[in-house]
Order: C-alpha cells, then structure tokens, then sequence
C-alpha cells in the first residue's frame, strides 16, 4: 500500500512531464523524444528499464532507513541515554570514514566491472545493520557499532549505484535518467517516517517493530537489485587494472578537474539546510509543531522538481541548470535575509531549497558521467563527492565561525557574496557543452 | 524476466505478511501491557498524604501505569497513589503549580508542556518545539524553564536543545528561546554559533536562576538575570544545575572521562561561595538533573540496566559526599518533593 502511494506520488511527479519541455527544442537533445505520444513504454525506453529499477531500489532502502533516522533521537535519548553532544562526536567520526569508503568503493567497482556487486554488497550490509539494531536491544556499544557499518553501507554503494544509472542511460538523457531516480529516492525518504510514527501511533516505544519493518524493507531493496538491475560494464574490451594513482590520475583531465574544482567551490560556499531552519525559526513566528515539516516540504519540491530539472538540464545544457540551481539558493537565502518574515516568504524559500537540490545533485552525477572515463566512472564520481561533501562541511565550519564573529545577518550576506562569486568562476571553468 | 517478477512479488507477499505479522504482535503486546495490573487509586484521597514528605514522580512500572503521575510517601513508596490524569514525559511541581511535558507520538510527533495545579486539573497547554528533556518550577510556582531537544534531518546527528522559560500563572512563554541572552565571560561576550542552554534551576527569587550552557564540547554553568536578559559564566563542567533548598550549593553532574559513546557523568554538589566542589557516593552514570529531598539530600534516576525495558529507580544519596546511594523509590522517574 505505501508502495504504491510511492509510486502514485512519483508517477504523478512524471505526469507532469507529458508535454516536451523546452529543452527538446535545443540543437543538443536528440529530436526523437519530442513525439506527441509519451506512453510508459517510449518514457522506459528513453531512461532504460535499469534505472527504474535502482530507483526502485533506493526507493524501498529510503524507506527502511529514513524509518529510522525518524526514530533515532528518540531511540537514542530516551532508551539509550545518549546526550546531544555524545552523539555529534559519533557522527562526526562517520563522516570522516564514509569518505575513505565512498572511494575505495568507487575503486573496487571499477575494478572489474563489478559495479552491481559492490552496490549490492553496500545494501546488503545496511540491511543486515536494520537485523542489527533489532538485536542490540538497549546495549549500546553494539547499537553505535551497527549504525558505523550502516553509514559504511551508504559510502560503498552511492557511487557504483551513480555510475550504473549513468552507464544504463542514453547520454542524451542521464540528467533526466538522474532525476527519476532521485524523485523515487525521495519518495522513499518520505515515506519511512511516516511509517515509523504509523507503528509508534498504534504500538507505543515498539522501536523492535520499527527496525523489523525496516529490515524487511531493505531486504526488498537488495531483492528488486539482485532481481532487476543488469551489470554495465564500462571497460572496452579488457576491463582496466584501476588503482589508487589511476584514479587519482582522473584529475589530470581538465574538464574533470575543472568539474571537481567548480563543484567544490561551489559547495564550499552552501549553507547547510540545518543553519537555513535555524534562520528561518528566528525570524518567522511558526508553531514548534510544524516545524518537523520544514524539511518535509523541502523534499516534496525535491521529488517534484527532480525529472523536470533532469529534463531541462539534458536540453539546455547540464552545467546551466546546475548554476541556475545554486541561483534558486541565493534567491533561498534573499528571501530568509531580507524578505518581510512571512509565511510566503518561507515557503517560497523552501521551495527553492527544493529546486536547488533538484537541478544540482543529480545533475552534478550527470555531469560527471560525461567527463570521466566509463571505466573509472565510480571512482570519478567518488572523488567529486568526496570534494563536496567535505567543503560542505568545512562551509558549515567557516559559517559558524561567521555567525559569532559577524552576527547572523552578516553571516548570510558573506554566503550570498562568495557564493555569487563561486556562481561566476564556476561558470567559466565548468567543462563548456555541457 | 518473467520468472524474476513471479520471484520478487512472491517476495514482497512474504515480507508483507512477516512485518504485518510482527507488528501485530507488538501492537497486542502494548495492549496487553496496558490492560495487566491495573493499580489505579482515586485522585483526592488525602489519606494517602500523610504527615511525612510525600514525592510525585512519573510511573515506570511496565503496566497501564507506564508514564502516568503518582504521589509516594517516602516512607512507604509502595503505597504509591496513581494521578489519572496525567501522563508526562517529565514533571515538576511547586507551591500549587505544576508542569508535566507530554508527547503525543503520531505520524509526526507533537509534544506539549501542560500546566497544572495541585489538584492536577491541567489549565494551559503549551506546544514544544521538540522532544522532552528537563523541566523545572520556581520554588513561589511562577515560573516554569522547559529544555528540549531539536533534531534535525540529517541521519541521526544534528541535535541541539531550545530552552524556555514559562509564566505559570498567563500560561504563556515569558522567553521563548534563552539563546536571546546575552552571556558574559568575565568581560566578553560569550556567542559562539553552536550556544546551547539546558538544565534551568531557579533560584528563590525566580529573577535568578541557573543553567548550562554548552559549546564546542564543552559546559559551563551560568548565572541568569531573566529581567535583565543576561547571563554570566561562573564556572565550566557543570552540567544539568540543580539548586539547593537554601540556595547555598548546586547538584550537578560532570564529565567522567572522555570515551567514545555516551559521556559518562558523576553527581556532584558545588558550593556556591567558595566554588569548590566535592563527588558525592554515587559513582554510577548519571544522566538527569537531580532534586533535592532536603537540605542534605539529593534523588535522581537509573534505569534499570538488568531488566532490558523502560524500568527505573529512584535513588537517594547524601550531598556531602559521604553515606551510599539507596533505593528512594521504585520504579518512578523525574522524582520531585510532593509540596501543594
């Protein structure tokens, strides 16, 4: 039943999309796509039945772990007795780790071409973890073991799981390929919590239940994977020896280098969304209950707005729409910084968030999938990762260091500056065709 | 292709009927664990508040009981009277007026700060912006400080706490957030981005009170002026204040080491004169804002390690350092003396 409410919310998403976009007008989509006549079939074939099935996959894994990342602070504060600040020492020690394994994941599935194996190796471990957490019970050295693994799980799977919707997709439409994944993704991460509090509702503190349903969520997971999803190789005749040097050689390409820098720049220069509420909950007179919806509501423009952005961006040029996204931010940030605090305004800055995770995050993959060698696909994409995934962090850092320095007002306006100036740089070294 | 969708719908028709299954069981357990051992006393039998200092506490018994309210002699916690009104996460009381913080779990979870007097009739209801961790009433009952947590999005990490402080007699937040402090370290202004405050204890003019604040790791205690809006740093490694009847020291509980995990905490009484601390005889982690019994008495609560559930205990342990910690009352959390 949540399934299929999933899979309404995504079709729907899709819907939305019946006429051709503009961007099928443009010298570089292909013309086939712009018949009138857009059935299930032509739309399958135009994005491959591959990556309908590793969005089903992440679907039904978001399911079971978005499940209990609803429930954790709960789990953890009022079973295990963790504090706050115990807590944020555990996950800082993931982050750092999910780095490290994100790239030898990516290394290890382009070594002969086993990219499925690893992804699935990858959620199989963060399904057993689900097994893992039913069987801590209270105890909680194995609990914070259990949820280390987990977030190993997640490193090693992303980037083989990118590089086969890149690879299962016609080149003309991977950003669009990415969307609809990335739409199925965020279903999935919609629904779990809602079928979390569903048991907590009828079954008070049955936190066992939670991981049991999640466990079998991920199973399911791993299964439409195993079942559904081919192996695409990336390597022409033999596959390649890649290593460590060669994939750190990737950057010796421009266009890659200058991908990894444009993106890191940019992301050095984000407000993480957890600062975004924080201003917002400053300035805007909101009941505290509705304030678990904030991020709810930047998830549905996500899922709404990720095939449309995908769709636009493999028409007018992938690297447009990526800029254009981190403009929807600025625009975000404007209207926290200096709109009337209303509720308009609020919304309005939610859905650009939305909007801007919609035209960056996939459409970065996409872009990457277009510089980098298909046999050091998950390696590359890794690698672009990991640089903004750690400038994100470090940007968090440099902005709350700002926030105390300079006040929070003059803490956005810095963001707003350099990231207007990280707009304009990217914009003349991201790779040009794109 | 065929073969592999008949394998994947067979599959999901097994999972369904095993999770469904599972869930099924732990519904009817919780519906069996709230019908066995119904202990309900009526509310208003003064009989059972005798002359002796009597506790109000939240049940963690694993029956119908599970979170209720309930007053205790000290004497004889066993004779132990259930409120049926309430049923809080946590409570405090004080001169006529008390504040229990529920949640009510849902598909999103909402948890609310209930106002009630000492015939626990609730008389305001207050939204919370997150999850339940301390509360505490000025000793006059006009005030109430409420900390909870707020979490974000992110898998797991993300926590921090908003504290608030609560006209009990309007029924309405007097400082929504005490981040709006000011805090002074010596001559500086103390505001680091990641400021937190938790652990309100109020001094006998409510004007002034005590609380955490934390930042990069690390605690500290201040000293609150409400009126004034300002806050001042005595001293850092204070956690979780709570002030003595007659003012002159503060329970605490601090840091034991640095281990990975979760913190290890000692209780621990600071006089405030001579700022000079001593550990008290419980050595066991402690993770809760104690209260005092009396001048020379501090109670706080453990869970029940061995018995695998929600159960606590209640314990008590002299403040100067000296004795060994005894059972106070058991199965009972947010323990507080009964004082309508």
């Amino acid at each position: 039943m949540h399934l299929s409410t999933a899979r309404r919310a995504v079709n729907d998403a899709l819907l939305s999309l019946a006429q051709p976009g503009p961007g099928s007008e443009t010298p570089l989509a292909p013309p086939s796509d712009s018949s009138g006549a857009q059935t299930t079939a032509g739309w399958t074939k135009r994005i491959g039945r591959n990556v309908l099935f590793l969005g089903l996959t992440s679907l039904l894994t978001d399911v079971s772990s978005e499940m209990v990342t609803a429930v954790l602070p709960l789990y953890l504060t009022f079973v295990l007795h963790f504090t706050p600040l115990a807590f944020g020492f555990v996950d800082g020690l993931y982050q750092g780790t999910s780095a490290l394994i994100r790239l030898w994941g990516g290394l290890i599935a382009d070594r002969g071409d086993r990219r499925k194996e690893v992804a699935a190796a990858g959620y199989a471990a963060s399904a057993l973890c689900k097994l893992g957490l039913w069987l801590s019970g209270t105890l909680w050295l194995p609990t914070t073991v259990v949820l280390f693994v987990d977030r190993l799980g997640k490193g090693m799977r992303t980037p083989p799981r990118d590089a086969l919707i890149a690879l299962s997709s016609p080149r003309a439409h991977v950003a669009e390929a990415f969307g609809v994944h990335r739409a199925m993704d965020t279903a999935g991460a919609l629904i779990g919590p809602l079928l979390a509090f569903a048991i907590l509702a009828r079954a008070p503190a049955a936190f066992d239940a939670i991981f049991m349903v999640s466990f079998v969520f991920a199973i399911l997971g791993v299964a439409a994977l195993l079942l559904f999803v081919e192996n695409r190789g990336g390597s022409i005749d033999t596959p390649a020896a890649v290593t460590w040097p060669s994939a750190i050689a990737l950057l010796r390409s421009a266009d890659f280098r200058a991908l990894t820098l444009g993106a890191t720049l940019l992301s050095l220069c984000t407000v993480s969304d957890g600062f975004v509420y924080l201003v917002i909950q400053r300035r805007v007179d909101l009941a505290p209950s509705l304030f678990p919806l904030l991020p709810v509501v930047v998830a549905l423009a996500y899922l709404v707005l990720a095939v449309p952005a995908g769709r636009v961006a493999d028409g007018l040029g992938r690297s447009r729409i990526l800029l254009l996204g981190y403009g929807a931010l600025i625009a975000a940030y404007v209207l926290l910084a200096w709109a009337n605090p209303s509720r308009p305004a609020l919304l309005g800055s939610l859905l650009l968030v939305g909007g801007y995770y919609a035209a960056t995050d996939g459409v970065l993959m996409a872009m990457t999938s277009r510089v980098v060698p298909a046999d050091r696909l998950a390696s590359g994409m890794a690698l672009v990762t990991t640089g903004t995934v750690g400038a994100r962090l470090l940007g968090s850092i440099v902005f709350g260091s700002a926030w105390s320095w300079f006040g929070p007002e003059n803490a956005v306006r810095l963001f707003l500056f350099a990231l207007g100036a990280a707009i304009a740089v990217a914009a003349v070294i991201l790779p040009r065709g794109e | 292709m065929r073969g592999r969708m008949l394998a994947f719908v067979g599959l999901c028709s097994v999972c369904a009927l095993a999770a469904g299954a599972y869930v099924r069981h732990a519904i009817r357990r919780a519906e069996q664990a709230g019908s066995a051992g119904e202990t309900v006393a009526a509310n208003g039998d003064r009989g059972l508040r005798p002359s002796g200092t009597t506790v109000l506490f939240r049940s963690t018994a694993m029956d119908s009981s599970y979170g209720r309210l309930a007053l205790a002699p000290i004497e004889d916690p066993s004779r132990r009277q259930l409120v049926p009104t309430l049923s809080c996460e946590r409570v405090d009381f004080a001169s006529g007026r008390g504040v229990c913080l529920t949640a009510a779990r849902g598909v999103v979870t909402t948890y609310a700060a209930v106002v009630f007097d000492q015939d626990f009739q609730p008389l305001f209801t207050l939204a919370l912006a997150g999850a339940p961790s301390r509360v505490r009433v000025s000793a006059d009952g006009a005030f109430a400080a409420v900390t909870v947590f707020v979490s974000g999005h992110s898998y797991g990490g993300d926590f921090s706490t908003v504290t608030s402080i609560i006209d009990l007699h309007r029924g309405d937040y007097v400082v929504p957030n005490l981040e709006q402090f000011t805090v002074w370290n010596e001559a500086e202004r103390f505001d680091a981005v990641d400021r937190n405050f938790w652990g309100v204890t109020f001094a006998r003019n409510p004007d002034t009170f005590y609380a955490t604040v934390g930042s990069s790791g690390r605690t500290y205690l201040i000293k609150g002026a409400a009126g004034e809006r300002e806050a001042r740093i005595m001293r850092d490694g204070v956690e979780c204040p709570s002030l003595s009847p007659d003012n002159r020291r503060v329970a605490f509980k601090r840091r034991d080491g640095n281990a990975v995990g979760p913190v290890r905490w000692r209780l621990s009484v600071l006089d405030l004169d001579s700022l000079r601390d001593v550990g008290l005889a419980e050595t066991r982690n402690v993770d809760d804002q104690v209260a005092w019994l009396d001048n020379d008495r501090v109670m706080y609560t453990l869970p029940n390690a061995e018995s695998g559930t929600a159960e606590t205990t209640t314990w008590v342990v002299p403040a100067n350092g000296g004795g060994e910690p005894a059972v106070l009352v058991p199965l009972a959390s947010s323990t507080v003396v009964w004082s309508p």
